[in-house]
């Protein structure tokens, strides 16, 4: 049925806003959608053609609705299309907006999934997409050599947390000298030093 | 609004510029989260306060070394201050991000707001759009009928660009007296005729207001 595989990614689409994680790429209907298209643009043109390239609705309203039926399935595919991908690539933005490496999580993801078989859940050319935009992220954060622009958009309250190590994360560097983050020990910290382990997951923030 | 404000608006001249500049760039801050589209980027603003904040940090790296308690009591002063100014700018520069993100074709398109964004912004815009046009081309428009290639089609009555809705309520405080301004409703019945007071707050559609926004005379809250 028209516009029933549109309806389907849309669904998609709409169950990813609320997911936690990317689901996999729905490779298999959207190659469907995009035969359902070409052949409703064949079956139009074949139309067109068989009338000599114009109908005239008043004297055929049959066939003309018939290619407006058409057209109008393939604009919806188009849009469903169209707001499948943005979401996914919204979704892409933003993990890259939270120092997530998508990249890195994604072939780790088919590392483990090459067994099942279950491949990445990004498309080729979402992992494309994904990288360009971390470089125009880059480009455009380094205009802004003071603020850090992925920094936490709470606004903040303590200059110093404490902060319990979760897992090793090594020496690093502060005004205050160098300080070893080993598991389980517990720091009072400057919030800016800490900032990004704790987004890496490697520090808990205690309140 | 706290006692700065207050004491603005009683004493304009006598505040410093420093406090002054912290005050617009909350109000800009303040303004860019609430109203629909993007606001004209405040350049001298940002430089003044990209400037400070450049001094500061300087200043903190100097006296780090001091083991004076005094001076050390004086520099977490100093850098919790920093770091509110830092997470002001920040999230002012991400809230413009995001209405950016959310229309690129329209911002595009649209002259009068293409001049509101700053060159880096204009930059940001640019690219991201190209590539996420590429993104859809070669996913799956490239093998669409070329007809229906296009990402910003207006025919068929629906257009495909997408713009802010103007017309959403803003919460707004009159900061100078404008005399009676005629807010339009959504038709000529609903036209109202408002008093607008220094200091008095209303709910108003942005469209009406954003030109007095614009000028000063009216900052969103």
């Amino acid at each position: 049925m028209y516009g029933e595989l549109g309806n389907k990614l849309v669904q998609h689409a709409k169950r990813t806003l609320t997911l936690p994680h990317l689901p996999p790429y729905a490779a298999e209907i959207i190659r469907s959608m995009i035969r359902e298209v070409r052949e409703l643009d064949r079956s139009v043109t074949s139309t067109l053609t068989s009338l000599g390239g114009s109908i005239d609705p008043s004297s055929d309203p049959a066939t003309a609705c018939q290619v407006l039926v058409n057209y109008l399935c393939m604009r919806r595919n188009k849009r469903c299309l169209l707001a499948y991908h943005r979401v996914r690539a919204d979704r892409l933005e933003e993990m890259c907006w939270s120092g997530v490496d998508v990249l890195e999580r994604s072939a780790a993801q088919r590392q483990e999934g090459a067994s099942d078989a279950e491949g990445s859940s990004l498309s080729p050319e979402e992992e494309e997409y994904a990288r360009r935009y971390g470089d125009l992220l880059a480009a455009y954060k380094g205009q802004w050599t003071d603020i850090d622009l992925t920094g936490p958009l709470e606004p903040p309250r303590d200059l110093f947390i404490d902060v319990r190590v979760l897992k090793d994360a090594g020496e690093i560097q502060t005004e205050y000298g160098a300080i070893t983050l080993t598991k389980n020990s517990q720091f009072y910290v400057r919030q800016a030093d800490v900032e990004r382990l704790i987004a890496q997951g490697y520090l808990q923030r205690l309140s | 609004m706290d006692i700065d404000d207050i004491l603005a608006d009683v004493s304009h001249d006598a505040t410093p510029t420093e406090t002054r500049e912290l005050q617009e760039l909350t109000r800009a801050w303040v303004a860019e989260r609430v109203a629909p589209e993007i606001l004209p980027y405040p350049e001298r603003l940002m430089e003044n306060v990209l400037e400070r904040i450049r001094k500061q940090i300087e200043l903190v790296e100097e006296q780090t070394g001091n083991m004076d308690p005094k001076a050390n009591f004086r520099l977490i002063i100093l850098q919790t201050e920093l770091e509110r100014f830092k997470f002001l700018v920040r999230s002012f520069l991400r809230a413009r991000i995001a209405k950016i993100d959310k229309f690129p074709i329209h911002h595009l398109t649209d002259t009068s707001t293409i001049s509101r964004l700053s060159a880096s912004e204009t930059q940001y815009l640019r690219a991201h759009h190209v590539l996420l046009s590429n993104h859809y081309q070669s996913s799956f428009l490239s093998q669409f009928p070329t007809a229906l290639q296009r990402l910003d089609d207006t025919i068929g009555g629906i257009s495909m660009i997408d713009a802010p809705d103007l017309d959403t309520a803003v919460f707004c405080r009159i900061l100078r007296d404008l005399g009676k301004m005629l807010i339009e409703g959504k038709d000529r019945e609903h036209h109202r005729e408002l008093d607008l007071k220094r200091g008095e707050i209303f709910i108003v559609r942005w469209s009406s207001i954003k030109e007095s926004v614009f000028a000063g005379d009216i900052e969103l809250v």
